[in-house]
């Protein structure tokens, strides 16, 4: 018995051997690299000298760098409910085993395939102001639609606009499994004692759901922090900085402007923050686990 | 793209050396057996980030030069990511023998020793420096040495629409006044619809060249602080106001995302706009019912003239292999009347070499002619490393907001010059 666990183990360690060298390389190495790399003025030609906390420091003045921060947390109070909201809104929609409902299961999903730049790279078009889709729907209505992607007040909201079209898919099918998971007893004895169709969805499926809410809420809040591709190709940052976020202001200090040092104290503190989020988000879905 | 992703880019940077390191040594070899027979043929690595057309352009030049000689076989290798994967590779060794390079970017990597100069070689073979563009080797310039020769030189000129200003009755502007009359008469709406816009304001990165047509430049007399917080700023702002609030010739996003073939002049949904000679060929190619004109920027005010210069160089990476071959290469394509016309033949690019803009191609061609023109008077950017920085971050989100109506030009102008001087400084040393 005890043989047997050992040459388990032992198996089960030569399985994982791969994966965990991958890792090692590719993400714990890099990552210790980079927070050597903050305390120096690497600027990836000639020189890494051990410049202390001055990164840091010149971080905190840097307002461009916090800006980039009020972008992407402007951008998630929108974005991280919406996506939830209508993840979960069209999972119950498909959550039949109906015939044809695969069909708009699979093109619900459709949209997460395409790649983030080339699914912006067609946006643009569709939010040209004068011979986009978007707009010409909007002028049917009679509604004179603004320059989506080119005013300072509509950047960000196309944005999260594409980024929605194209996050809801995969959420949506998370949801399916959740739903999928949920004892049908439960239902039916609530069924039993009267229960409404949505005093059935707030008492059952909703808490049902909590693990599976807490995962995409999670994802959700650790790509809006990370958001780059979409602001990339759609506006650049711009107009007036008000869609760069901080993933993209890194790549720029680093690559751009050759101030790797600089950017890698940036990356650490990007780093930070959504682990911060990332506990707040834990310790938001465990308090309302005592309200069941 | 994720921070781990960017992490590791980092890293890759960081640690490129090990990586090429054990790509030197399998190249090695190759490179061994050709010392041993000197009479063997060299291979020269010729980095360059465009494709597509341009890909077949760089390599028409190629085989000419590959043709003309046995003894060095140059390669042209597409780089996407030309400048990125260039950095990991310059610390390392894996370094192209020629890189195509934007000229502005000299003054920021030349001080970091990643570009070899090239003095010499122009002394030794006795090329003469006034039968290129000075604007364009003063670029290619950092602390009184060469780093490279001049491949192409370009400049805004306006470009008309010859069906839409004849049928509004308008001949192509010289002024300020007149431009913006023209472009009044141009502009079509349809209730809340542009059909057609009279004049381009897309590019708020003209900036610099609208500054100097009213009489300004970007930077002081010593290049330490910016310098267009004053009348002529304020005169280039008024113009704009003018004609995006008052006169309603353009709307901002009108030619966001519209390719080669729906692009905006291309369609006739555009009168005029500010361009460089880069996109004649495309003009010409899918614009077949496009009857177009070039003239030289109108003046401003005062009548000034100004363009800015900008365009490419051939440059040797200091880590080249072959560096003679390179230049070799180099003088070839750049420095010869004949490959320097044959390359503008086939990319409708200007070549910075001036001998062969003397050729009918040029003097005779209707469109190329006022560019030409231009260039004699247009200058660079100003070379001071931190530049770019102020324009990208100070002065282009600033202009964003004027545009956007949320900011009045003054206050566009003293925000932009606060932050653009403290960045002039915070990048003014380049160890």
């Amino acid at each position: 018995m005890h043989k047997l666990h050992k040459h388990q183990a032992r198996m089960g360690y030569l399985f994982i051997t791969p994966t965990m060298l991958l890792f090692l390389a590719f993400t714990i190495v890099p990552v210790v690299m980079a927070m050597y790399l903050s305390f120096t003025n690497y600027d990836v030609v000639s020189r890494r000298d051990w410049v202390g906390l001055d990164n840091y420091r010149r971080l905190f003045q840097d307002s461009l760098y916090w800006q980039t921060f009020r972008n992407v947390i402007f951008y998630s109070v929108i974005f991280v409910p919406l996506n939830i909201l209508i993840s979960l809104l069209i999972a119950l929609l498909l959550n039949f085993n109906k015939p044809g409902v695969k069909l708009f299961r699979t093109m619900n999903y459709l949209p997460t395939l395409t790649s983030a730049v080339a699914a912006a790279t067609v946006w643009i078009w569709l939010l040209h102001p004068e011979f986009g889709l978007v707009n010409g729907l909007l002028g049917y209505l009679g509604i004179t639609g603004p320059a989506w992607l080119a005013q300072t007040n509509t950047a960000m909201l196309s944005i999260i606009l594409v980024t929605l079209w194209q996050s809801i898919g995969s959420n949506m099918v998370i949801y399916i499994a959740g739903l999928q998971g949920v004892p049908d007893y439960l239902y039916e004895s609530a069924k039993l004692d009267g229960a409404s169709a949505f005093d059935r969805f707030r008492y059952i499926t909703w808490p049902q759901l909590r693990p599976t809410t807490f995962l995409v809420s999670t994802m959700s809040i650790i790509g809006a922090l990370q958001l780059f591709d979409q602001a990339f190709v759609l506006t650049q940052g711009g107009p007036a900085n008000v869609t760069k976020t901080p993933v993209y202001l890194i790549y720029q200090q680093g690559f751009n402007q050759l101030q790797m040092g600089y950017a890698s104290a940036q990356a650490f503190v990007l780093a930070i923050v959504i682990l911060v989020f990332s506990y707040i988000n834990t310790k938001v879905n465990k308090s309302e686990e005592s309200i069941l | 793209m994720t921070v781990f992703t960017l992490v590791a880019l980092m890293f890759t940077a960081a640690c490129g050396n090990t990586a090429n390191t054990a790509n030197n040594n399998a190249n090695a070899p190759t490179n061994g057996g050709n010392k041993e027979s000197s009479a063997k043929v060299k291979e020269v690595t010729f980095w360059g980030d465009w494709g597509g057309e341009g890909q077949k352009q760089f390599e028409t030049m190629v085989d000419a030069f590959n043709n003309s000689q046995d003894k060095i076989r140059v390669k042209y290798v597409l780089q996407q990511d030309m400048i990125t994967k260039f950095l990991t590779a310059a610390t390392s060794g894996g370094s192209p023998d020629v890189l195509f390079w934007d000229r502005w970017r000299t003054s920021l990597y030349a001080p970091k020793n990643v570009l070899h100069p090239i003095d010499e070689y122009v002394t030794k073979d006795g090329l003469n420096k006034e039968d290129f563009y000075g604007e364009a080797l003063k670029e290619l310039s950092y602390q009184d040495k060469l780093y490279g020769l001049p491949l192409t030189v370009d400049a805004r000129a306006l470009f008309y629409n010859k069906k839409l200003l004849a049928d509004a009755g308008v001949t192509p502007p010289t002024t300020w006044a007149e431009l913006e009359a023209a472009a009044k008469k141009l502009t079509k709406w349809n209730g809340n619809k542009l059909e057609v816009a009279g004049f381009s304001l897309n590019d708020k990165g003209l900036f610099n060249m609208y500054l100097q047509q009213a009489g300004g430049q970007m930077l002081n007399a010593d290049n330490t602080a910016t310098n267009f917080n004053n009348e002529q700023g304020k005169a280039v702002l008024d113009l704009w106001d003018r004609m995006l609030n008052k006169d309603k010739v353009y709307k901002l996003g009108f030619e966001t995302g519209l390719g080669e073939g729906t692009d905006a002049f291309v369609t006739g949904k555009l009168a005029m706009q500010y361009n460089g000679p880069w996109n004649l060929s495309t003009y010409k190619k899918f614009g077949k019912d496009l009857d177009f004109g070039v003239v030289a920027p109108p003046a401003g005010p005062n009548g000034d003239q100004a363009s800015i210069m900008g365009g490419f160089g051939l440059v040797i990476p200091a880590g080249a292999k072959n560096k003679e071959e390179a230049w070799e290469f180099i003088k070839f394509w750049t420095a010869n009347k004949d490959n320097a016309l044959l390359w503008a033949k086939t990319s409708l690019n200007i070549p910075g070499f001036k001998p062969a803009l003397e050729d009918p191609f040029f003097t005779e061609d209707p469109n190329l002619k006022p560019f030409i023109e231009t260039l004699n008077t247009a200058k660079i950017r100003p070379q001071h490393s931190g530049y770019s920085v102020m324009e990208d971050d100070a002065l282009l989100p600033n202009l964003d907001l004027f545009l956007n109506g949320k900011l009045s030009a003054e206050d566009t102008l003293k925000k932009a010059q606060q932050r653009g001087d403290q960045l002039l400084k915070d990048n003014a040393t380049v160890q």
